[in-house]
């Protein structure tokens, strides 16, 4: 989904940031929401002072947005993996070289039994 | 808005949020001048906390609640909950706080330990929505709210006859898909699409690259993908 938007809105994006905290995902305040994902879900101390970050980037409603997204996925995550939900072949393909350079695979618990 | 957030000098949330209103909880941006949380989030969790509390398929509400409460102990602390199998317990306690330790095997261990497929399932949404409820409040810097009184009443029974095994653990209506992963409790699938239109994007809008609210989609992908690295969910 997010190799597909951004090429599509053709904002560019470096997806590396999705998995290596140092590297900017380049997006318009892609460093600060990334920075506010990782206190919300962290639990940490830090979620009042990352989220002043992305409300002084992309306002209010961009915050509001944000833990919205993070408490969606949240959400789906639990129940892909509740519910062992498996990858298609087709998406598999598709994201090999992405799966391959985060090593996503590692993340892939789907098919033991 | 730019710059800094305002403390608020009442309350000791930093957003000004007011959950609670007659036990129910609600949220309202208003407060301190602030701006307003789309309506149809709040809408959705106020909806979220109440059908958490009222009787489901196949646990009444006073066990929903007790999972629900497994769930947020394993992820805050807390004190126990009662009423509940130990398998619910395991199951509320796992998916809350460490969900990429899923395995089919566990799952099949539960459900003949005797959880049963319809009761699981119906867990699995229940643990997904309150962890997902109490990360949305805990985003906007306030503290975990109590659930609201339990809603007296048997379970319905509203088990979809259609379901089937299929490529997932748990039994299906319509073949596996991530949009029908709950289908076996109709009720449970519902409240999860319900839940995934306001806070990230309905089922239908998603196939809309271009689809901006207050952030663009590149940007809600970058935290749903941060948020899935963060719970190694390799879906």
């Amino acid at each position: 989904m997010l190799s597909w938007s951004s090429e599509i809105s053709q904002v560019p994006v470096d997806v590396r940031a999705i998995t290596d905290p140092k590297i900017d995902p380049l997006i318009p305040g892609g460093v600060a929401l990334l920075r506010f994902a990782d206190a919300v879900l962290a639990q940490s101390d830090d979620i009042r002072g990352t989220a002043e970050l992305v409300a002084a980037e992309l306002g209010w409603s961009g915050l509001v947005d944000a833990a919205a997204v993070i408490a969606n996925f949240q959400m789906m995550n639990r129940v892909a993996d509740g519910t062992g939900m498996p990858t298609g072949r087709g998406s598999r393909v598709r994201n090999a070289a992405l799966i391959e350079m985060l090593g996503l695979d590692r993340f892939d618990h789907t098919d033991e039994s | 808005m730019s710059g800094p957030i305002p403390a608020s000098p009442r309350r000791s949330g930093y957003l000004g949020v007011v959950i609670t209103t007659g036990g129910v909880p609600v949220l309202s941006g208003q407060e301190g001048g602030q701006p307003s949380i789309r309506r149809d989030v709040t809408d959705n969790l106020a909806r979220t906390f109440a059908n958490l509390a009222a009787p489901g398929a196949s646990w009444t509400g006073e066990e929903r609640l007790a999972i629900a409460t497994e769930a947020r102990r394993a992820r805050s602390g807390g004190p126990a909950a009662d009423g509940v199998p130990a398998e619910a317990v395991e199951a509320a306690r796992t998916l809350a706080d460490r969900p990429a330790a899923a395995r089919r095997t566990w799952v099949e261990r539960l459900v003949a330990g005797g959880l049963g497929y319809p009761r699981y399932v119906e867990l699995v949404g229940i643990v997904s929505r309150v962890v997902a409820a109490d990360t949305f409040v805990a985003a906007l810097g306030r503290a975990v709210e109590p659930l609201p009184p339990a809603v007296p009443g048997e379970p319905t029974g509203d088990i979809a006859d259609g379901a089937r095994p299929g490529k997932g653990w748990v039994p299906m209506v319509g073949g596996t898909s991530i949009t029908q992963a709950l289908s076996l409790i109709p009720a449970e699938n519902a409240e999860l699409e319900r839940f995934h239109g306001p806070m990230y994007l309905t089922f239908e809008e998603m196939s809309q690259p271009t689809i901006a609210r207050g952030l663009t989609r590149p940007q809600m992908e970058v935290l749903a993908a941060r948020t899935s690295a963060f719970n190694e969910c390799f879906y």
